[in-house]
């Protein structure tokens, strides 16, 4: 079936081009033509989605398979999903206006908790049951990967199996799989024990979750035979050797991120123990220049985009960082291209660099110390020291920058009032500091404080959130500390938003029925403070007879099993345990590129772990 | 040697929802796609130098948009047409270029345009032909617009030139407006079918609204916009 938009619908929506597909580079094949029929979700609005790199990836991984024919979904504003309902007309994809019941496959990508709601929206808007029991033989398989997938169990109601890691090669698995699955004529259950059995694929079905009296998880266990205990995550050995998308689609409307983007390397070498990225990708592997420069020419041509940016966990740690830049400069100059250049650690030599590439208005810099004291910054291993900070700071300002944003978090374990008021004392300093440079009276500071929700797979994995309250209190008073420095704007974070996402980051199995029965009351678009409403989660949790708190603000023990235990991440539990026993030392850890303290990922045999470039190893 | 063209191209109902804005980015990623070789403006931000005749709103279809854009190089306008179209989105098409010497740009130079505008209503021929008399008959015709100073009446009547009426059967009509356009005094179609509305209590759905020609002037009278220049022309 083709779905039709009427103009009386599409004339009476926001940005009706984010409904209707035909961008240029976007993939025309016959669905006839394909065994397999992919539908690409992104649990939200087409401007946040289209700015996505993996999206992008898969889709050229998929459609270059001539048997397959991956289309993409978004999440319909609002305005548009009144329209739809009220038509009845199925959620549909942008390449064929087909309805999602109709796909083979429907996957959805989990890049952040407050998205989840819009999954149930956007299963029941397009035809399709939300739990996973309901469905029947013939439906789509609905499937998730990405980086909150490393716990999937907040999502195991609705989700049929998940990819955990990186997809490039075991979405092929998965495609290659279901093709013979499909000819085979066997039953839907048979599918997925089929593909149980393929790395990085996890079944939640198929295992059995117990609990303890008190609530925490006493087991989770493989309830049938030929399935893993853990899952591992899936990982690309070499970067250079999988396909990067060069005919990335370019939107009509703008999008958040419109533009080409470069991912450099994965991973990271830092392991700041508050950030799950740090530790869920590694480890750290590089793409090389070569390629690099190779690929921006090419998608170039094949866009006309008039801007690059180079993306990953934190550009100054790439080893051929002058080589790359030197030479991309040399060619967007020409070009008439921009080149961004992000996450720069700010030294001489990024401040040229930056010069150099960007044409942009001296407005804005950021930095993330991330905690105000340096007691604090080594609790969290932030190698950076308020020296480092000041100098960055100077270089920029007598380059010319005149306004400098600090990000930091609030709530970190064992954070005390007087950490708080570092984090405004800090800002204070830096305007002392600068007041005698060239330009530096002018400077204005921004300081802008998140709520720190603890992640699974981090050191801070079994740490209590602060109480929204004392996060108020804290805000508070960081507000105070700077009231009479006019120079100096704080802002922060919703607390309340915060607290759920910290919820459904560590939740367990039962956190589902507290998703469903809050997508029920009309949640959605959570990440939106214009819908977010706290009130209807907290009746949730209520109706549900969990509570936030559980999960949310509850000190774990290191011997209680988590859940998401039997995910494998390559960093082992072990490592973590001693990385938070580390961090109440206020010891810090040195990074991968100084020294390997043997994390877990050296068992993926590649990146960092065994590159030549990393001190201890030439030192011997 | 700079070379300054101006082309006409279209767009389709399947680009119609796209805003003006939108529309000046496709050609933007176009041509540098096509790697034609566009002059930029000088200094700090450089850009495409590239004028656009009349803005486009989202829901409009168009035959005769017009641009101007200044060459590095010498091209013809037959290798600029093709090249460019094989960039350009399905749905926006190139259809001719003309070489432009001393001429004012195209935004400078529009002075009316010319709508299709097809309706829906249960009003007879007689009915709609008695209305059109009668607001060529009178001297105002008000419409609230938003305009810098917010949203305030205006008289549109003097921005009508002509507007007439034709039958296609099954209650569906096409009126076809010729108007007031550029950069001063420009009444865009969809305000005037909402000043006649209002005014009339005229009950109509409108289908399409499509733009069939953009004219400048000059001491003679009007003129399409490729007349004004006596340089090579060329259609795809
Ligand atoms: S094994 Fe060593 S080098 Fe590899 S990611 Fe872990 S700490 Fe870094």
């Amino acid at each position: 079936m083709r779905i039709n938009l009427s103009d009386d619908i599409l004339l009476n929506v926001k940005k009706p081009a984010k409904y209707t597909g035909n961008e240029w580079n976007m993939v025309r094949k016959n669905p006839e033509d394909v065994d397999v029929r992919f539908a690409f979700c992104f649990p939200d609005d087409y401007e946040i989605g289209m700015s996505h790199l993996g999206m992008k990836i898969l889709y050229h991984i998929l459609n270059k398979r001539e048997d397959t024919y991956c289309e993409r979904v978004f999440a319909p504003w609002t305005d548009m999903e009144e329209k739809l309902r009220k038509n009845n007309i199925p959620l549909f994809s942008l390449e064929t206006y087909t309805p999602l019941s109709e796909f083979d496959m429907v996957g959805f990508t989990l890049q952040y908790e407050m998205s989840y709601t819009n999954i149930l929206n956007m299963l029941d808007l397009g035809g399709i049951p939300v739990l996973a029991k309901d469905r029947k033989d013939k439906m789509p398989f609905v499937l998730a990967g990405g980086p909150c997938a490393v716990n999937p169990e907040p999502l195991a109601d609705f989700i049929d199996f998940f990819v955990i890691g990186e997809g490039e090669e075991v979405t092929n698995e998965i495609i290659d799989e279901y093709k013979v699955w499909k000819s085979s004529g066997e039953s839907r259950e048979e599918f997925l024990i089929r593909i149980a059995k393929i790395e990085g694929i996890y079944v939640p079905g198929f295992y059995d979750v117990d609990y303890n009296e008190d609530g925490t998880v006493k087991s989770i266990t493989p309830n049938r035979e030929g399935v893993p205990s853990r899952v591992k995550r899936r990982i690309i050995e070499d970067l250079d050797k999988v396909d990067f998308p060069e005919d990335i689609i370019v939107p009509y409307v703008g999008t958040v991120h419109d533009r080409i983007m470069l991912e450099i390397f994965r991973g990271c070498i830092r392991g700041c123990r508050f950030c799950q990225a740090g530790f869920i990708y590694r480890p750290l592997r590089e793409r090389s220049y070569e390629k690099l420069l190779d690929i921006a020419k090419k998608s170039v041509e094949k866009t006309g985009y008039e801007e690059i940016s180079l993306v990953s966990l934190s550009t100054s740690d790439y080893s051929k960082l002058p080589e790359l830049c030197n030479n991309l400069i040399e060619y967007t100059e020409e070009e008439k291209v921009n080149l961004s250049l992000p996450s720069l650690r700010l030294d001489n030599f990024s401040l040229q660099l930056m010069e150099k590439a960007s044409k942009v208005r001296k407005s804005g810099l950021t930095f993330a110390p991330e905690a105000g004291s340096q007691r604090l910054r080594d609790v969290i291993n932030k190698g950076i020291t308020e020296e480092d900070l000041f100098n960055s700071v100077k270089i920029a300002v007598a380059g010319g920058w005149n306004s400098v944003k600090l990000y930091f978090m609030m709530g970190l374990p064992t954070e005390t009032m007087e950490d708080v008021e570092a984090i405004g004392e800090l800002g204070i300093k830096l305007l002392d500091q600068c007041r005698d440079i060239p330009n530096g009276k002018s400077l204005k500071i921004t300081l802008s404080t998140s709520c720190f929700v603890p992640k699974p797979f981090t050191p801070f994995q079994w740490e209590p959130m602060d109480e929204m309250e004392k996060l108020m209190e804290k805000q508070l008073h960081l507000k105070n500390t700077i009231r009479k420095h006019r120079k100096i704007t704080y802002n922060y974070h919703d607390a309340k938003l915060s607290m759920l996402e910290a919820v459904l980051a560590r939740g367990d199995r039962r956190t589902g029925q507290v998703l469903y029965t809050a997508w029920k009351k009309g949640c959605k678009f959570d990440g939106w403070a214009e819908f977010f409403d706290f009130n209807k989660w907290m009746e949730a949790f209520e109706e549900c007879g969990l509570d936030p708190e559980f999960y949310a603000n509850r000190r774990r023990s290191f011997s209680e099993v988590l859940p998401w235990d039997h995910i494998n991440i390559g960093v082992t539990k072990r490592f973590l345990q001693k990385e938070c026993e580390k961090a109440y030392k206020g010891e810090v850890t040195r990074n991968c590129s100084e020294n390997c303290s043997f994390c877990g990922a050296q068992g993926y045999k590649t990146g960092i772990c065994f590159s030549e470039q990393r001190s201890d190893q030439k030192n011997g | 040697m700079a070379k300054v063209l101006r082309f006409r191209f279209t767009r389709g109902p399947q680009l119609k929802y796209l805003s003006h804005l939108d529309v000046l980015r496709v050609f933007e990623r176009a041509l540098r796609r096509s790697q034609l070789p566009v002059e930029y403006t000088q200094g700090f931000n450089p850009r495409m130098r590239i004028v656009f005749g009349l803005p486009m709103s989202t829901g409009l279809t168009s035959e005769a948009e017009y641009a101007d854009i200044v060459l590095q190089k010498d091209v013809t306008c037959d290798d600029f047409v093709s090249i460019l179209n094989e960039n350009m989105p399905a749905g926006m098409e190139i259809l001719e270029a003309v070489e432009l010497t001393g001429q004012d740009n195209i935004m400078k130079q529009i002075e009316a345009a010319l709508y299709s505008i097809i309706i829906e209503t249960d009003k007879s021929e007689d009915e709609i032909n008695s209305m059109i008399s009668e607001i060529f008959s009178q001297d105002e015709l008000k419409v609230m617009k938003r305009t810098k100073r917010g949203v305030r009446p205006v008289n549109i009547r003097p921005l009508i030139y002509k507007l007439e009426a034709v039958e296609k059967g099954n209650n569906v009509f096409e009126l076809i407006a010729f108007v007031s356009a550029g950069l001063d005094n420009n009444l865009r179609a969809d305000l005037l079918m909402e000043a006649i509305i209002e005014k009339y209590d005229f009950n109509v759905k409108i289908l399409s609204i499509h733009r069939k020609a953009l004219y400048t002037k000059d001491s003679n009278g009007w003129k399409d916009p490729f007349e004004v220049s006596d340089g090579e022309r060329c259609n795809n």
